[in-house]
């Protein structure tokens, strides 16, 4: 800096000493004209040669006045600059050397703070942590109190069950002791009913007993009458075979008679024929006598037997009415008993019945009998069924009551264990908060620190405030300086006026002499032809000598002026910047980064947004066009977000148009066509799409394989016919042979 | 006409094949999980240049999984295969911090996709067995799950080396591909 300064104000001084050898030559130019001018002079102008010589002389006078005053000026102003120049470096260097004290105990000052910033920025990112820890800790408190509460009603649930299905079981077992007494009164019924069935059937067997004996008695009865039946049969056989024998006899009687009068009609017969033959032949009479001798033998043979007959006959008719009578008497006898023994049978026959009666009655008694046992049997049974099946539900009631009472005392050990988890979650929560209010105190101190921070940063500010007031009345100070200096710029403008009003002065005499020179020129055309004229121009000769010493000494004030003048500007300039330089620098430099950076995120921001509306936009527009458009257009639909989307998000690779991305990865077409032509019909129909993308199929194409691979997989349909480029080049379809 | 039969037949031999995408960076360990899902075995990988496709059983239900290559290069071709797509397996490495970004865009750009509107997104938080592995809800942040909406999704943390992890998230894609039918 003081470097600088140092550089700036040498450099300065170089500019103020160089001007006079550089700006002085332009005015050369006026020297040669006057020359020029002067060498026409005549001599008729010796008057007024000689008045201008006078003016000259005036205007040397004047010009020896002007020199010296400005001499005396520029001294002054020289004098007046130097000690201007060595009260500002002076104090140049006593702001500089304060500068540099000031910019070391400010940037001391700025690493302490960037220390203690990056410390507070390192507690902030732990606290930051901290909190999240903590919000993730509360959040599976709250979690866990949902679980705690979800499970509580799920035990109340299950309880509330218990209690409704014990409810049902009690009344269940009232019914079933219900039906119970019913089944005991049924019994006592049926007991009672047996009882009265037994004495019944004790009478029915008493009545049974009597009425076996009275059967013994009959079939004892019935028993002897066999006896004589079987005696009489007897007997009945006997006179029936006697009978028989007598009925023999009497057949052979009756056969023999027969037989007896066979022979006497045979006899006679025969008698009558020899008789015959006797008329006939009466030849033989001797053997007529011997016939009649014999005829009369046989017909007392005849008359024998007849006698004999008769009185086998007799005989026969007497013993066969004694027989017969004997038979009368017998059949009498034996009518008499078959009715005694009818009456016998009917009344074996009618204590038989009541005998069965008897049985059947028995019988049904004791099957009323065993029916009451059975029924006891079963009633008791029953009984018994129910009695454990109430000793099962008292037990099961009871099992159930020590179940639920375990469930119960299970739950309210979880429900402890839970209330405890609970308690011990509030601890770490009454700890987490504590360790939050611990944190917010923390915090609040860090504000305290900042604030600190604050009031130094403040106090800074302040600090270079006055700095800066410093730096104000510097500024004042040197405002002042450049009011004397402006003041002493006026001085020497209006000095500069006066040069200027001298110069018009001296122009307008310059003018005159031009005027003249072109009066004299007139004459000296009408003078053309004298020569010798050259004689008479020596004076406006001189004329011209003396103005280039004026024009430049004019010259140089002039630019004696500016260089003043120059100085002051740049000055002005150098003042520009601030004394505070540092400080300030780094804070504006610090709080313009930070409005940069803070513009740069709310253009961020707004292109985000711009972004997310187009996409709204893009997302409903195509929802639209989806819904209008039917779904075999749906693939082309698809395909246009695509290039839309890969404007939108460069960064992302997997939306991005593989249409306009000619470099196909070689390797990867060439795996996946080796696939597509290996794989399973299913799979590779699935392919379709990358092989069409890849290969630039075109729609038709792509619809083509997808046809083919259906007909593959299908069982039915028919191979669907080429189209686009795939189709045989033919040009006129096949001839047939004919 | 093929179409209809076949799609009775379908119906009448039981249950059409699931199709299941498995995507992701590279190196995420998509091929690891695929066969230690196939075969349940660990196989040494390289990587993949194109896809690898099996037909993995589980639960009686046939899953037909495409294992897509995820290099860079090669990324833009997953769109070729979203159609039809059931389920989507997204698998993120645990230890990339990275790349989590990269990942997260992909899926967003990925879940954007008409054909992938139905499709049940299962994210694996792989590499857990490692030291320094993300923790599922940091990655689900950082993958920006919690803003999906209209999807049915779930995060699992699995390693594909150690096995852990795969049985639960199979079970719960089994579960919600079954309860969505």
């Amino acid at each position: 800096m003081f470097a600088k300064l140092k550089k700036k104000i040498a450099e300065e001084t170089a500019v103020a000493q160089r001007p006079g050898g550089s700006t002085r030559i332009p005015r050369s130019v006026s020297k040669e004209s006057v020359t020029s001018m002067g060498a026409d002079s005549g001599d008729d102008f010796v008057n007024y040669a000689e008045q201008v010589r006078n003016h000259q002389k005036i205007k040397e006078k004047l010009e020896i006045a002007l020199e010296k005053h400005q001499d005396s000026s520029m001294r002054k102003f020289q004098e007046q600059n130097e000690t201007f120049q060595a009260n500002r470096a002076k104090m140049a260097e006593g702001l500089a050397i304060a500068l540099a004290r000031k910019d070391q105990e400010w940037s001391e000052k700025v690493d302490q703070l960037e220390k203690e910033k990056r410390f507070l920025t390192a507690q902030l990112q732990e606290m930051q942590n901290q909190s999240l820890n903590l919000f993730q800790k509360r959040d599976e408190l709250d979690e866990l109190e949902g679980f705690q509460q979800q499970e509580l009603s799920k035990v109340k649930h299950m309880l509330l069950k218990k209690e409704e299905s014990l409810g049902k079981l009690e009344q269940e077992l009232e019914a079933r002791t219900r039906e119970l007494s019913h089944t005991q009164e049924e019994l006592m019924i049926s007991n009672q009913m047996s009882s009265e069935l037994s004495q019944k059937l004790e009478e029915l067997q008493r009545h049974y007993s009597t009425l076996e004996e009275q059967r013994d008695h009959v079939t004892a009865s019935k028993t002897g009458a066999e006896n004589k039946i079987a005696a009489l049969e007897l007997k009945e056989q006997e006179l029936q075979t006697s009978i028989q024998q007598l009925s023999i006899n009497l057949q052979k009687v009756t056969a023999e008679a027969e037989h007896k009068e066979k022979l006497i009609t045979h006899l006679q017969e025969k008698v009558a024929s020899l008789e015959k033959i006797l008329e006939q032949n009466l030849s033989g009479e001797e053997h007529v006598q011997e016939l009649l001798k014999e005829k009369t033998v046989a017909e007392q043979n005849l008359e024998d037997t007849r006698q004999q007959l008769l009185a086998a006959r007799n005989m026969q008719a007497t013993t066969v009415g004694i027989l017969e009578t004997q038979v009368k008497e017998l059949e009498q006898s034996l009518q008499a008993s078959e009715e005694k023994l009818k009456q016998t049978r009917e009344v074996v026959a009618s204590q038989e019945a009541q005998l069965q009666a008897l049985s059947r009655a028995n019988e049904e008694s004791r099957c009323t009998q065993q029916q009451a046992l059975s029924a006891q049997q079963q009633f008791t049974e029953h009984v018994h069924a129910l009695e454990a099946q109430v000793a099962a539900l008292e037990r099961a009631r009871a099992a159930e009551e020590t179940a639920t009472k375990h469930e119960m005392r299970e739950l309210e050990k979880a429900n402890t264990a839970l209330k405890e988890s609970k308690n011990e979650y509030e601890c770490s929560l009454q700890l987490h908060q504590l360790e939050l209010k611990k944190l917010k105190e923390e915090c609040g101190q860090r504000e305290v620190v900042s604030v600190a921070m604050a009031q130094a940063l403040e106090e800074m500010r302040k600090q270079k405030e006055e700095f800066q007031q410093q730096v104000a009345n510097l500024t004042a100070l040197k405002d002042e300086n450049e009011q004397s200096l402006q003041e002493k710029i006026e001085v020497i403008l209006q000095k500069e006026e006066e040069i200027l009003q001298l110069k018009k002065g001296h122009d307008s005499a310059l003018l005159q002499i031009r005027q003249l020179q072109s009066e004299l020129e007139a004459p000296r055309s009408v003078r053309a032809e004298e020569p010798g004229a050259a004689t008479a121009l020596e004076d406006p000769q001189r004329l011209p000598g003396q103005e280039p010493g004026l024009a430049p000494s004019v010259n140089e004030t002039h630019v004696n002026l500016k260089a003043v003048k120059d100085p002051v500007y740049q000055l002005s300039a150098a003042e520009g910047t601030p004394n505070g330089e540092i400080g300030t620098m780094a804070l504006g430099q610090l709080q313009k980064e930070k409005q940069d950076l803070e513009q740069h995120l709310v253009e961020k921001n707004k292109v985000i947004k711009q972004m997310q509306q187009r996409m709204l936009e893009l997302k409903k527009t195509l929802q639209k066009e989806l819904k209008i458009r039917p779904d075999n257009e749906l693939f082309e639909t698809r395909e246009k977000p695509g290039p839309e989307v890969a404007n939108l998000a460069p960064s992302v690779t997997n939306n991005a148009d593989l249409t306009d991305a000619r470099e196909i990865n070689f390797e990867y077409l060439k795996h996946v066509v080796l696939k597509f032509m290996s794989c399973r019909e299913s799979e590779a129909f699935h392919l379709i799409k990358a092989v069409s993308v890849l290969l630039n199929f075109s729609q038709e194409e792509e619809n083509m394989l997808k046809e083919t691979l259906e007909y593959k997989m299908s069982w039915f349909g028919s191979k669907p016919a080429p189209k686009g480029s795939i189709r045989p080049s033919i040009s006129n379809p096949r001839i047939q042979w004919s | 006409m093929g179409g209809f039969f076949s799609s009775i037949f379908s119906s009448l031999f039981g249950t059409r094949e699931m199709r299941i995408l498995i995507l992701g960076l590279d190196g995420a360990g998509k091929t690891t999980i695929l066969y230690r899902l196939q075969v349940g075995e660990v196989v040494t990988t390289i990587p993949t240049i194109g896809f690898n496709v099996e037909t993995v059983t589980y639960k009686n239900l046939k899953f037909q999984v495409w294992d897509l290559g995820g290099q860079t290069s090669i990324r833009p071709y997953w769109r070729c295969y979203y159609s039809n797509t059931d389920a989507v397996i997204y698998v993120v490495d645990s230890c990339d911090r990275d790349r989590i970004g990269i990942s997260k865009s992909e899926l967003v750009a990925m879940l954007e996709e008409e054909e992938l509107r139905k499709a049940i997104l299962v994210v694996f938080a792989n590499k857990q067995d490692m030291e320094q592995a993300m923790t599922p809800s940091e990655m689900a942040n950082s993958l920006g799950l919690p803003a999906l909406k209209d999807r049915k999704w779930q995060i699992f943390k699995t390693s594909a080396t150690k096995g852990t992890g795969l049985d639960e998230a199979m079970e719960w894609l089994v579960e919600t591909l079954k309860s969505r039918q």
